[in-house]
Order: C-alpha cells, then structure tokens, then sequence
C-alpha cells in the first residue's frame, strides 16, 4: 500500500460504501446465531425458570430450588456469560431485525400472519417485561416507585449480617414472600407480569417453531404441522406453569415477620437506587417501604 | 353459476399515479355490469369510456398485461386488497364474494409505480440474476444427454418451475419492503429449483452463497402469506426451509473445511 494521507472525505467514503461493515458480512452467522441464542441458552432457561417458579405451589419447594440455584458456583460467570449477554444479543439484534417489515394482517389475515405478527408484538412486550422484571427483583432498583426486590433469606449479604431467623434457627427464609410480595404490591404489577409472562411463553414457543424452519428442520408442511404440535405442548406446559406460580404468589400470605425482614432489607437496597424520584428519598424509612409493599392486597 | 341479482352498475375506485414520481391519487369510474366480466375487460371498457363518476373527462388508466389466461404474471395488480392477476379476477366471483359492487384497483405497493397500475418489476429479474436462476450449458464443448430424473422429483421440480414472476407472494410479505433487499420467496424458490437439477447444481454453492447476505433466505420472517397467494401453489414455504436447510449444510462444511 502506498503512503496516503488520512481521513480525506473521499477516502473515508469510498471506503464504507465499498466494503460492508461486519454485520452485513457476517450477516447469515449473526442471523443464525440470533435464532440459536433464543433456544439456548435463553429458551432453555425460559423453561427451568418457570419450572422453578411452578413450586411456588408446593410449600416450601420453592425456596429448596432458589437456594438451590443460589448454591451453585460461578454463579454470576453463569449469570453474565449464560443469560445476560445471549439476551442483550438476542434482543439488540432483533430491534434491528424488527426496523424492516411492514404488518398487513388487514389485507392477509391468515393465522400464520397473525403468528408472524403476534412474534414481533410480544418481542418488544419481552424487551420491556424482562428488563424491568430483572432491573426490579434481580438489580433491585426503584423503577419510579416500582420496588419490589426479591431476597433467598433474611441476610444481609454486602454485610453478612443475619436480620431474622426462622423457627430452626436458619435465617428466616424469603424467596417465596418476598416473590409474593412483589406480585402482589399492585394489580398492574399484576397484570404487567401475566401479560410480560405470557408474552415470552407465546415468542419462545413460536420462535422454536419457526426456527425449526429457518435452519431446515421442518421441510415439508406436513413435518410443520407436526413440530407445531410439539411446539404448541411446550407453550401450553409453560402456560399452565406460569399460571401456577402466579397462583402460588397471589395466594401466598406473607407472616408480619417476613414482611418486616423484607422491609428492613428493602430499606438497605435504598443507597444504590439511582431512578428514585428526589422528592421521595425524603420520606423514605424502611418502615414505609414495608407499608407501601403491602398495602395494595 | 349465473345468478339473477346481479347489479345494473360497477364502480371502480382506481389508485392512479402520473408519473414513478408524483403522488398517487384517487379516481373512481362507473361501468354497466355485464355477465362473465374480469377485471381485464372492465379496464378495457374504463380505458375506453375514460369518465370518472364526477364526470371528469381524464387520460385512460394504464395498466398492463399480456397473456389473459395467469401464465405471463403482467397483469398482477392488488384487487380488493388483495394481490392477484386481474386477467383471472372474475367480477361474478368477487361479486359473490363480498356482495359489494364497488371494486378498488390498486398497483402493487412492493415495487415502484410507472403508472396508474403498471409497476416495475425487474427487482425481482434482478434477483434471479443475483441467485443465477439457470442452468448453466453454454459452451463449446458437446455435454451429452442430459441427466435422468425420478418421477417424483420430476414432480417435486415441475411444482416450482411453474413460476410466473408475478410477485404475489413478495406483495404479500410483510418482510418484503419496496426498498430492503429482501429477495423474498420467489427467487429463494428458483434457486431451489436450479438446484435441484443435476446439472443445475454445479451452481448450487454459488447460490447458496447469494442467499447467505443481507436480504437472503435467512431475512425470512415465516409469515407464510407467499404460499397462500401464490396462484400457481407453488409450495414455497417448503423451498424456503429446504433452502434453509442447504444453507445449514453449506455453511457447517465452509465451517470445517475451512472454505
């Protein structure tokens, strides 16, 4: 290459309009690693997350698989490699995905139209449900008045410090109410977390369905049809365990002692919150906090 | 099957358009109905008698065509809402289908006007060439009889050479835009069809390799409209998971062969 001088207008053009950036030349990998990301590890753990949720049926089930889960090691290696950089994939290529189609179900209202359509709808619902899902149990922010942290147990875990204690001397356990809790402080968290929930169930069956397509699984209509039919099990199974575990946090009372464990906790969470209104940091006792996530039932 | 309630009158609501660059616009022409119309002989009748229903004395709708029997794919236009060919688009069938005698003729909204109802449809002749959509026997030399075929992949192959290159199918695709490169089901559908044929396939990598960039088979949101309006039931939403599928084989042996 002959010595050139840089950053000349007609250079810098000529060079992006003549080669394509990466996207466009890793375009089919990228696109076929969108499909793969959302099946594993993000659709499969659609799945265990829900089972998990599901015990919320069973006493004390529930708590036995989040400790569980909390027990296994490189947890966060697990949590950044597994689920939160295959979602932050999946989902920021598909925003782009998403920029470059045009709906006409009014003029073809076939029900694989609808299907097709129903996908990209609950593909957004997914991005919103799951980002304030994850920014308010897991990150534990106040999402405008929205606080509805989820805790294992009663322990302070920046300090080590053990807030209460159950009947067997154990730190009091609280996965169960404080996920009661959080579902219950409103019905528009309520309702927010049937529609997100049931969003995600409807894209993961559907998009492993389509996916059986677009990697060449499916060929024939026939062989369609058929992987439909498993498809439509899987998301009816997640569905009726989704409503189970919503049923098992509505219907779960959370004892005076469980509810001030998780105020109290809930008031430690407040140093970090960043979304906080100002004006709200003022009344802000953990004592309020406890009230104001009770008082919607 | 005549029946006898037919109307005295049909209107057509026309979106028009001057020229590829002005704004479309709308004009409505009154016709007397007569038995065994399509939609042909009723823009014949409106080309010759070219008076909207306000009375305004206006330059005959254009459109296009060239077969009147849905094998040459010219006459394509969006019907009611619908994509279809108009020499096939029977007034006593849409009639009995929505019992409304007002008929709105539109020219398909995936490709650039050129006027009224002819649109420019070389996008998809583009992507035919972009997917090499033959077989490739120029030469010199002499190449002997060409391969045998099995019934059933005579049948299998005869299904999709019955495209038209209408562009019902990219009409109906909510993933087909006017301006993305989307090369949509009918070229995925041809490169199948070329690749399934002996000598066809020695292009088969090549055309793989076309379906594999921006626009290709994997741009495919499975909408499933192309096949449903597909006149000729071309099954095309098994080309695109067949295709899908030498994709998966194509790309994994690039993968390991290092290619």
């Amino acid at each position: 290459m002959p010595p050139h001088t840089p950053h000349t207008p007609t250079q810098t053009s000529t060079a992006s309009s003549s080669t394509p950036g990466p996207l466009a030349r890793h375009h089919f990998l990228l696109r076929r690693l969108h499909s793969l990301s959302g099946i594993m590890p993000v659709g499969i753990f659609v799945i265990f997350h829900l089972f998990t949720n599901m015990q919320m049926v069973f006493p004390g089930k529930f708590q036995h698989e989040v400790a569980f889960i909390h027990s296994m090691p490189a947890l966060l290696f697990i949590e950044i490699f597994g689920l939160w950089l295959p979602i932050g994939f999946h989902a920021l290529l598909g925003i782009g995905y998403m920029m470059n189609w045009v709906p006409n179900t009014i003029s073809y209202s076939y029900r694989d139209n609808w299907r097709y359509t129903m996908q990209r709808i609950t593909a957004w619902i997914a991005l919103v449900f799951i980002f304030a899902h994850v920014a308010t149990l897991r990150w534990r922010l106040n999402l405008w008045g929205w606080h509805t942290p989820f805790y294992l147990d009663a322990v302070n875990h920046a300090t080590g410090e053990v807030i209460a204690r159950g009947d067997d001397g154990e730190p009091l356990a609280l996965a169960h109410a404080s996920t009661a809790m959080a579902l219950q402080s409103s019905y528009a968290v309520l309702a927010f977390y049937i529609i997100g929930v049931y969003g995600v169930v409807y894209h993961w069956a559907n998009g492993l369905w389509t996916a059986a397509i677009s990697w060449g699984l499916t060929v024939s209509v026939q062989a369609q049809k058929r992987w439909g039919g498993v498809c439509a099990v899987l998301g009816i199974s997640l569905g009726l365990f989704s409503a189970a575990a919503i049923y098992g946090a509505m219907s779960y009372e959370p004892t005076a002692q469980e509810q001030a464990a998780i105020a109290q906790l809930a008031g430690t969470d407040e140093p970090n919150i960043e979304v906080d209104h100002p004006e709200d940091h003022e009344t802000k006792s953990p004592e309020d906090a406890g009230t104001g996530v009770s008082s919607g039932h | 099957m005549i029946k006898s309630n037919k109307p005295k009158t049909l209107t057509f609501k026309i979106k028009r358009q001057d020229d590829p660059k002005s704004e479309p616009y709308w004009q409505a022409f009154d016709m007397p109905y007569r038995p065994s119309l399509n939609i042909i002989s009723c823009l014949q009748y409106i080309a010759g008698h070219a008076t909207t229903t306000g009375g305004k004395d206006v330059a005959p709708v254009v459109w296009e065509c060239s077969c009147l029997e849905e094998v040459c794919g010219s006459c394509t236009m969006v019907i009611n809402g619908r994509a279809r060919q108009s020499c096939s688009a029977l007034v006593d069938e849409i009639l009995d289908e929505t019992g409304d005698t007002i008929i709105t003729l539109e020219p398909m909204s995936k490709f650039p006007v050129v006027r009224d109802l002819w649109v420019d449809r070389s996008r998809m002749f583009e992507n035919l060439k972009k997917v090499k959509g033959w077989v490739p026997i120029d030469g010199t030399h002499k190449l002997g009889e060409g391969p045998q075929e099995s019934p059933e992949q005579q049948d299998m192959r005869y299904a999709l050479s019955r495209c038209m290159t209408c562009g019902c199918c990219l009409e109906a695709c909510p993933q087909f835009t006017i301006d993305n490169e989307f090369i949509g089901a009918q070229a995925i559908s041809q490169a199948r069809y070329f690749n399934e044929h002996e000598t066809g396939a020695t292009l088969k990598d090549e055309r793989l390799d076309a379906l594999s960039e921006v626009g290709g088979v994997s741009d495919c949101g499975n909408a499933q409209n192309c096949v449903k309006v597909c006149p000729k039931d071309i099954p095309l939403t098994e080309s695109i998971a067949a295709t899908g599928r030498q994709l998966t084989v194509h790309h994994i042996k690039k993968f390991f062969t290092g290619k």
